[in-house]
């Protein structure tokens, strides 16, 4: 998509993509060099300039590189999908192109292993639940304990698949987490059927403040 | 094939006190040769050898101790990680990986210095020019 421009900016974020060594300055600077060479290759001599943001969903933040961007017949976006969109909110004469293939909201969970503990899914259950979330670490998204295939404290998919590391029983650890709380109580009481016209399933979703707003 | 061809070396201190055991074998076998010193091979990054590599190297050499002896404990072992992810990288823009190697060298170790040497020049020599580097500032 890139090829028919000659100047090209590539645009990280310095917060979560960094974070996940995907789009933070450093990032942008393998992008580039090997973007550079890439094009070479080909027989073009492609010009390429770098920047990057402490946060590209954030507008404030972008006005060193929308002034970049000027300079600029196109734009690589290393930032999530929704610093791509702010980023393109703020350029509606330049095109601006993903760099990321953004999967989820993600937990640091190790050195290079991110895991998706949060589905953003509205009326959250983390209290209840022991600060695990039975939405998106429990492979059924069940709402009241598991499923009935956990072997030896593992999610069955694991049976399924090669997965390394395995994937933990959720409702499990839940279990467990509440136990060690002393507070097994909490799943006394049934969860009713999850109202999921919070989440994805309700179309563009906004939150408003009106105390933030000007 | 250019007469000239540049090799860079980025060289850990410790497993390479001195850059001239590399610079004179290379410059005496008619090769542009560059040692940058680096207080760790770990202190390397895949953007520096990208650069590198896009910018002046026909061919590119991260060197650092063996793992066992490595001061900064997991540094050689990163190195390596980072060399294996930027070849990655060439394989993907459809350059010769070989053009980014790599050695652990015990520090004063002559014969394992001289064969890193004779695979130096056998690589450049086997692969010539860098097509993807920029020759406009060379």
């Amino acid at each position: 998509m890139l090829k028919k421009y000659d100047r090209v900016l590539l645009s990280g974020c310095d917060t979560c993509v960094a974070e996940c060594a995907s789009g933070g300055r450093r990032e942008v600077a393998e992008l580039a060099a090997a973007l550079q060479m890439a094009f070479r290759l080909a027989g073009k001599e492609m010009e390429i300039q770098e920047s990057s943001v402490d946060r590209q969903c954030v507008h404030e933040f972008l006005l060193d590189v929308v002034e970049a961007a000027q300079e600029a017949d196109a734009v690589l976006s290393l930032a999530c999908g929704a610093g791509v969109q702010a980023l393109a909110a703020r350029l509606p004469e330049t095109p601006v192109f993903p760099a990321l293939n953004t999967l989820f909201i993600g937990e640091t969970a190790e050195r290079g292993l991110w895991l998706e503990n949060c589905r953003g899914c509205g009326n959250c259950m983390l209290g209840l639940t022991g600060g695990i979330c039975p939405v998106s670490r429990c492979a059924k998204s069940l709402m009241n304990g598991p499923c009935g295939g956990a072997r030896n404290g593992l999610c069955e998919i694991n049976l399924a698949k090669e997965i390394i590391p395995e994937v933990p029983c959720a409702w499990l650890q839940i279990y467990d987490r509440l136990l060690a709380l002393g507070e097994l109580d909490r799943l006394m009481e049934l969860a009713p059927p999850k109202d999921w016209s919070c989440g994805d399933a309700a179309g563009p979703r906004r939150v408003l403040r009106p105390d933030q707003q000007a | 094939m250019s007469d000239n061809l540049t090799v860079v070396l980025m060289a850990c201190r410790q497993a390479v006190p001195d850059p001239a055991v590399f610079l004179g074998p290379l410059e005496q076998a008619g090769l542009t040769a560059r040692v940058i010193a680096e207080p760790c091979s770990s202190k390397v990054e895949v953007f520096q050898m990208l650069r590198t590599l896009a910018a002046e190297a026909d061919l590119l050499w991260v060197v650092g101790c063996p793992e066992p002896a490595c001061q900064l404990v997991e540094g050689s072992f990163r190195m390596a990680k980072r060399v294996g992810h930027a070849q990655d990288y060439l394989r993907e823009i459809g350059l010769e990986p070989e053009r980014l190697g790599m050695a652990q060298l015990p520090a004063g170790n002559q014969k394992a210095l001289d064969a890193t040497v004779d695979e130096i020049l056998a690589r450049v020599r086997k692969l010539g020019d860098n097509p993807a580097r920029n020759r406009a500032s060379a």
